[in-house]
């Protein structure tokens, strides 16, 4: 394999492993964010006061499929951590407590979901699915948020405090990432549920929509103010152009989510709808921050493994991805739209 | 020593230790339940689909811990040990990066199809679905202990001095390294042997109850014949890998040898090294305040199979080099009472066997024998208590080095830690990991309470 592209222009190297490995976390981050915050966005929705009976079919909906969505997770973390260590190691150092709020809400929904099934006391497992829900959205907004907001590092170590983390940008992007889960579970459970007969449902899945637009917008605005490099980044060719086509991309499928959310139409769209507005979103975010990985200062090449791990690792995982890509996607065909209405013996 | 540094040796030994139980009863019920389908599918007959069907509640519960407690212990390395995360990343992290990769997403997808999916995918699907969970139960396990044990034995490896980085010269050897297959198989045989004895116990407690049918009697007294066979292989194999394990131990780490046995002078030439059951560090740490029963040589033969072969004592080893006397001793006792129970576990079995054979595990006679039965019930944690001990042995025997030779923990751990934050961490994760285990055995209880589902079709 070819190390180094050259660019045309400059005659200079730019290490190709990075780059790949960059975009094979980014990928499978993405499909973590966007697989579980679905089901978290589910889990959040369970809090609202509504029938006992649909408490219950959130849960058989998001059953069998929470863990394997949930390892995406795992899966880009351990990535994270073969190819870029230090990132591993300074992020999860500075944002321990991030860290603490969504591995005690993932404990929160594992659990809820082991002993949902068992108990008498449904109610109490679907407030704690619930409940863990909340925390793991809530975490991953402050870990993400804390993260874009930078860290200080002194000597190649974590030189801040424990609540550094909590900037104004970190809150703003709390709440937009919360409303955008909620708008992703709603439509999921459009497709799969009747929630699209209540009357509150379009009208709440608008106000999510705005709020998660506005939070993420003013985010937008701050970030550049908090750290110079984007600014500087932001503006330059051709990640500008690129940030202006994601932007309008966006901005059109906005709109037809809005139309359709207004005249009430194609409710089975709009999960795809909100899922693509999430995936530009997300890359909008992965284009602003490249090539830095720790803002203000840390950029991949800085802190990639030796060539030899990075390689190593592709001939490892790199076959292996589609693979894993085809059996989730049999276990979310099995378990699509015919088993979230069929209620009886579902197994156990 | 330090605050946070002590803290955060708790904080991981508790996740640690909590974390591995439910592992192992993943890996040994998979096992059981892959074991139970195959008879099923060749056979045809109801009572394996029943013991399929039944077991498989149980592994429900125990993985969802497993996988709730996971978690936190991927972040650990991270939050804690920030320095070693960024020191050893390029192999560590590259091998939990298979692990999740390769065996995580394998087993989670599996396993949703084994739990939910009887009505939506074939027979040949589902036992496919069933031997890949085992499959990737195990391929994780693998994955974990080639880290560890690499951490142990740190071969095929290089610490860069200038950037202090692990820079890897030979993959082959640093995932195989000498510890590896070893610790590997040793670890296996642990799930299956604690998960026979739980699975014996959970029989026994539910013949015990009141409300019972013969049927659900017979299912159960099934449950303990299955078990016993099982046990009567796997113990003395554990205990033949255990002290293969001892021999590479006492190679590759003697100073954590040397602790596990409280052996503080080296034994002079002609002469053998004794080995004792109960023995306490003195306060200077340069020898026993008492040692007994002290058989002679017994720690020769054992190490070197020889009667006098020389076994290295802690004094030869510098103070910075070798666990302190409290570390020495934790070790030494972790490492008592996994051999006992070992030695224990195979007696049990034969035990177990013999009144199997002279016909008291009927469904006639079982009333009978009421004490066999309470015994089985007490016997449930005694695996997992050797589980837990091997790996005090193992984690607190290897200090003060994170990466034997390369790396001491108070080089590994994370800056600018704020030791209030740790202890809360540690009070909230104790305070939720005893709910969820008393949660996990009331449902046990539960579960075994009702019985299995006689009528239940597929
Ligand atoms: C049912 C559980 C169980 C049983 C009955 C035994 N072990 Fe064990 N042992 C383990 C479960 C275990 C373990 C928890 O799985 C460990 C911890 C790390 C590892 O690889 O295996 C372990 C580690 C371990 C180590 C430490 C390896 C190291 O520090 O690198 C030694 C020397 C032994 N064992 C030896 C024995 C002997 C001589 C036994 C019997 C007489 C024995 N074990 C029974
Ligand atoms: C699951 C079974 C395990 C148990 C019960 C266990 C137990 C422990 C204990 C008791 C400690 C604290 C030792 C001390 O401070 O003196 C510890 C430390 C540690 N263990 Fe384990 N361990 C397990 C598996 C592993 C594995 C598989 C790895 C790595 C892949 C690992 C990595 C570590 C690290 C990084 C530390 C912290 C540094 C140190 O104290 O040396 N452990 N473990
Ligand atoms: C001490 C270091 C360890 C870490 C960092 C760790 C990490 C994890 C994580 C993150 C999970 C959840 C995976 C999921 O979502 O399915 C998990 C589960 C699991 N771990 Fe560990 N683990 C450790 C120790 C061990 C050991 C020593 C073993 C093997 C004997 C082991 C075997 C497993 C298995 C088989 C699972 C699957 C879940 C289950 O079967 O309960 N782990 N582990």
């Amino acid at each position: 394999m070819n190390d180094f592209i050259t660019l045309a222009t400059s005659g200079a190297h730019i290490p190709l492993l990075p780059i790949v490995w960059f975009a094979i976390i980014g990928i499978e981050l993405a499909l973590y964010i966007l697989l579980d915050g679905g089901n978290l966005g589910i889990g959040i929705l369970s809090l609202l006061p509504q029938k006992e009976d649909n408490r219950s079919l959130m849960l058989h909906v998001v059953g069998p499929i929470w863990d394997a969505n949930e390892t995406w997770l795992l899966v880009a973390a351990g990535s994270l951590f073969g190819a870029f260590p230090a990132v591993y190691a300074i992020g999860l150092n500075a944002l321990f407590v991030p860290a603490i709020v969504i591995a005690v809400g993932i404990i929160l929904r594992a659990g809820s979901f082991a002993f949902f099934e068992f108990s008498e006391m449904k109610s109490l497992w679907t407030k704690v699915f619930g409940v863990g829900s909340l925390l793991v959205a809530i975490g991953h907004g402050l870990l993400f948020g804390g993260l874009l907001s930078g860290i200080k590092i002194v000597d190649g170590h974590f030189g801040g405090g424990a609540f550094d983390f909590l900037t104004p940008f970190t809150l703003l992007f709390t709440i937009g990432l919360f409303f955008a889960y909620v708008v992703l579970g709603y439509s999921a459970l459009i497709g799969k549920i009747d929630y699209a007969l209540q009357v509150e449902t379009f009208p709440r899945i608008l106000g999510a929509s705005v709020v998660t637009f506005l939070a993420l917008l003013t985010a937008t605005f701050v970030l550049p103010n908090m750290s110079y490099i984007f600014m500087t980044a932001w503006t330059a060719a051709p990640t500008s152009y690129l940030l202006y086509l994601i932007a309008g991309a966006i901005f059109m499928t906005s709109v037809i989510l809005g139309y359709n959310a207004i005249a009430k139409k194609n409710p089975e769209q709009m999960h795809f709808f909100a899922m693509l507005i999430f995936v530009l979103g997300y890359a909008g975010m992965v284009v602003g921050l490249f090539p830095y990985i720790v803002p203000p200062a840390v950029t991949i090449f800085d802190v990639a493994s030796p060539d030899s791990t990075l390689k190593f690792m592709l001939y490892g995982i790199g076959p292996i991805l589609p693979i894993v890509f085809a059996y989730n996607w049999y276990l979310h065909k099995v378990f699509g739209s015919n088993f979230a209405h069929n209620k009886e013996g579902e197994g156990y | 020593m330090d605050l946070v540094l002590m803290l955060s040796r708790i904080q991981f030994g508790a996740t640690a230790a909590f974390h591995i139980i439910f592992p192992m009863m993943s890996i040994g019920l998979a096992l059981y339940l892959f074991v139970m389908e195959c008879m099923w599918l060749k056979t045809g007959k109801q009572e394996y689909y029943q013991q399929l069907r039944f077991w498989l509640k149980i592994f429900t519960l125990s993985f969802a811990i497993g996988v709730a407690s996971g978690i936190p212990m991927a972040f650990q390395f991270g939050m804690s040990w920030a320095a070693f995360s960024n020191a050893a990343g390029s192999f560590f992290g590259n091998i939990i990066g298979f692990e999740t990769t390769i065996a995580f997403t394998l087993e989670t997808a599996s396993l949703g199809i084994m739990i939910f999916g009887w009505k939506y995918v074939s027979r040949t699907v589902h036992l496919i679905a069933n031997g890949l969970t085992f499959f990737a139960a195990t391929l994780s396990a693998f994955w974990i202990i080639a880290a560890n044990s690499w951490m142990q034995i740190p071969e095929g490896t290089h610490m860069d001095l200038v950037t202090g980085k692990i820079i890897v010269d030979n993959y082959w050897q640093a995932i195989f390294n000498s510890g590896t297959m070893t610790s590997y198989l040793h670890t296996l045989l642990a799930a299956v042997t604690a998960t026979l004895f739980l699975v014996a116990g959970v029989s026994a407690w539910a013949i015990l109850r009141e409300n019972k049918t013969r049927e659900k009697v017979q299912f159960f007294i099934n449950s303990i014949k299955y078990a016993i066979v099982v046990a009567l292989i796997a113990a003395p194999v554990q205990v033949i890998f255990g002290d293969i394990l001892g021999v590479i131990v006492a190679k590759h780490q003697p100073a954590k040898f040397a602790a596990m046995e409280l052996h503080y002078d080296t034994n002079a030439q002609g002469q053998g090294a004794p080995w004792s059951l109960f023995a306490l560090p003195n306060k200077d740490n340069n020898g026993t305040s008492f040692a007994w029963p002290s058989i002679p040589n017994a720690l020769s033969i054992v190490t070197t199979k020889t009667m006098t072969g020389e076994v290295k004592g802690l004094n030869d080893f510098a103070t910075n080099e070798k666990p302190t006397a409290i570390e020495s001793a934790l070790t030494y006792y972790s490492s008592r009472i996994m051999i006992l129970i070992g030695f224990a576990m195979v007696a049990i079995a034969l035990v177990a066997l013999y009144y199997w054979r002279r016909g008291k595990l009927e469904v006639d006679t079982i009333e009978n024998h009421k004490g066999f039965l309470r015994f089985f019930v007490w016997m449930i944690p005694l695996g997992f208590i050797a589980v837990e001990m091997g790996w005090m042995a193992r984690e607190i025997g290897r200090q003060p080095y994170m990466i034997y030779h390369n790396l001491t923990i108070a080089q590994s751990l994370s800056s600018n830690l704020n030791a209030g934050i740790i202890i809360f961490l540690i009070v909230a994760i104790v305070a939720i990991y005893i709910a969820l285990f008393s949660l996990l055995v009331h449902f046990i209880r539960r579960i075994t309470e009702k019985g299995p589902d006689f009528n239940a079709t597929i």
